[in-house]
């Protein structure tokens, strides 16, 4: 469950969120809206990486004001350019960074690995330098990273901005088929979220409406026509 | 050239990374520090070998990381023997040469999750003076892992001003590589706090 009461986002002393209240128990969240509308500024307040300037925002009642780290655990979070999510330089050792600290065995570390990588068709290239793999190897190797750590929430801000069709149909199909947990889907391409639970438009810095993807998509269009 | 952990069962994949570490400071410096005349650079040639031998890699593997470091040889020596006696030029080289050898084959045998406990083990002490040993550990394994985006920024750079009608050099390249790479290093900064690592 994500909430956010009265939340407001302001750079400097430019509003990025104004006055933005909802309440999403939606397991499949879309979010569209023009650029620089606010869609990343939300999107990156639900794991910490903004802080609202007024009001609070909670994931699954834990108020990310109060103990980012808690929230951050319990959110994975997806960039657009999957380059700049690679820690470590083989595709195994970055997923298998995701786990550190967690106290597992070098055995019980391996395996969950060995079946993560599995699960996204990495397996082959378990020991290839990450950075050599292509944009759609390299975000499903992003949401590998993400997914092992178990986050009861993904965000994932234009995901596929820089994949071809066939990587982002990829990469869709896992948000929004395959991934059990909560998901949260910034993007441009429409297509993408039609058959999201529900959709938010932003406007300008402020929340112009959540709703039924096609009546949203509908509005959005006309929005700009 | 850059290099990455190939996995193996050979004996220098089982010794711990502390060990090999320490072992390739004290060969390194040996080097650096003997490694003059032939006899000494000969012997140094012949423990290279013996290394990715030991690594299990064999002659091809040998052969295959000196095509490797083709450009880094011209680099060095044609310069060299254009300004400098050549049994310098040759000497500078082959000591170069054989020190990026022997590091290739360490982090060819080492995994960068036992390297990186490593370093963080012999920085314990700093804590002392504040600084987190976790921190400088994970520093320097991005620095190794973000190697081949550094050098993919230098080439679309160097595109960009070709496609410009620019020719590309060294000060016409370094100057946007550094404001790609700091642009870059917020995004890294996030990227790190999104995957639980407070910076
Ligand atoms: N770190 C920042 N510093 C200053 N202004 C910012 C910052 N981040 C966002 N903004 C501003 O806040 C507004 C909302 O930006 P945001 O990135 O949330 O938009 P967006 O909907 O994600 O746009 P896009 O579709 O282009 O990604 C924009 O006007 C932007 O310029
Ligand atoms: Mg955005």
């Amino acid at each position: 469950m994500i909430l956010l009461n009265s939340v407001s986002v302001t750079f400097e002393n430019k509003v990025a969120l104004s006055g933005v209240s909802v309440q999403l128990p939606q397991q499949r969240i879309g979010v569209i809206g023009l650029n620089g509308s606010g869609k990343s500024t939300f999107a990156r307040l639900l794991n910490g990486l903004v802080k609202p300037t007024s009001g609070t925002v909670a994931v699954n009642a834990i108020n990310l004001s109060i103990d980012a780290r808690a929230a951050r655990a319990q959110v994975g979070f997806i960039f657009s350019n999957p380059d700049l999510q690679i820690i470590m330089p083989t595709v195994a050792e970055d997923v298998a960074f995701s786990l550190r600290g967690k106290g597992l065995s070098a055995a019980e570390l391996d395996s969950q690995v060995a079946e993560a990588l599995e699960r996204f068709g990495l397996t082959e290239l378990a020991n290839e330098a990450a950075h050599s793999l292509s944009s759609g190897q390299k975000q499903m190797l992003a949401l590998c990273a993400v997914t092992i750590a178990q986050p009861a929430l993904i965000v994932a801000d234009e995901p596929t901005a820089l994949l071809d069709a066939a990587n982002s149909a990829q990469v869709q199909n896992f948000l929004l088929n395959e991934w059990q947990g909560q998901v949260v889907l910034v993007t441009h391409d429409l297509g993408l979220v039609e058959t999201c639970d529900v959709l938010l438009r932003f406007e300008a810095g402020k929340l112009a409406e959540v709703g039924e993807p096609a009546t949203v998509i509908a509005n959005y269009k006309k929005s700009f026509a | 050239m850059i290099t990455v952990y190939k996995a193996g069962n050979s004996w220098l994949h089982g010794i711990p990374a502390g060990r090999k570490l320490l072992a390739l400071t004290l060969l390194l410096l040996a080097i650096s520090i003997w490694g003059r005349g032939a006899i000494a650079l000969g012997a140094g040639a012949v423990l290279c070998q013996l290394a990715f031998l030991a690594a299990g890699f064999g002659i091809a593997g040998f052969a295959r990381q000196i095509w490797a470091m083709r450009w880094l040889l011209l680099v060095m020596l044609v310069p060299g023997l254009i300004f400098l006696p050549w049994q310098t030029a040759i000497t500078n080289t082959a000591r170069l040469v054989e020190c990026v050898l022997l590091a290739s084959v360490f982090s060819f045998t080492t995994k960068t999750a036992d390297l990186l406990k490593t370093i963080e083990r012999a920085a314990t002490p700093l804590r002392r003076v504040g600084v987190n040993p976790a921190s400088i550990g994970l520093v320097l394994t991005m620095t190794i892992s973000s190697i081949p985006l550094i050098l993919k920024f230098a080439g679309n750079v160097r595109e960009a001003q070709m496609a410009r009608g620019v020719q590309p050099n060294i000060v016409r390249t370094t100057v946007p590589l550094l404001v790609a790479s700091l642009k870059h290093s917020d995004d890294f900064a996030e990227a790190l706090m999104a995957r639980g690592v407070e910076v």
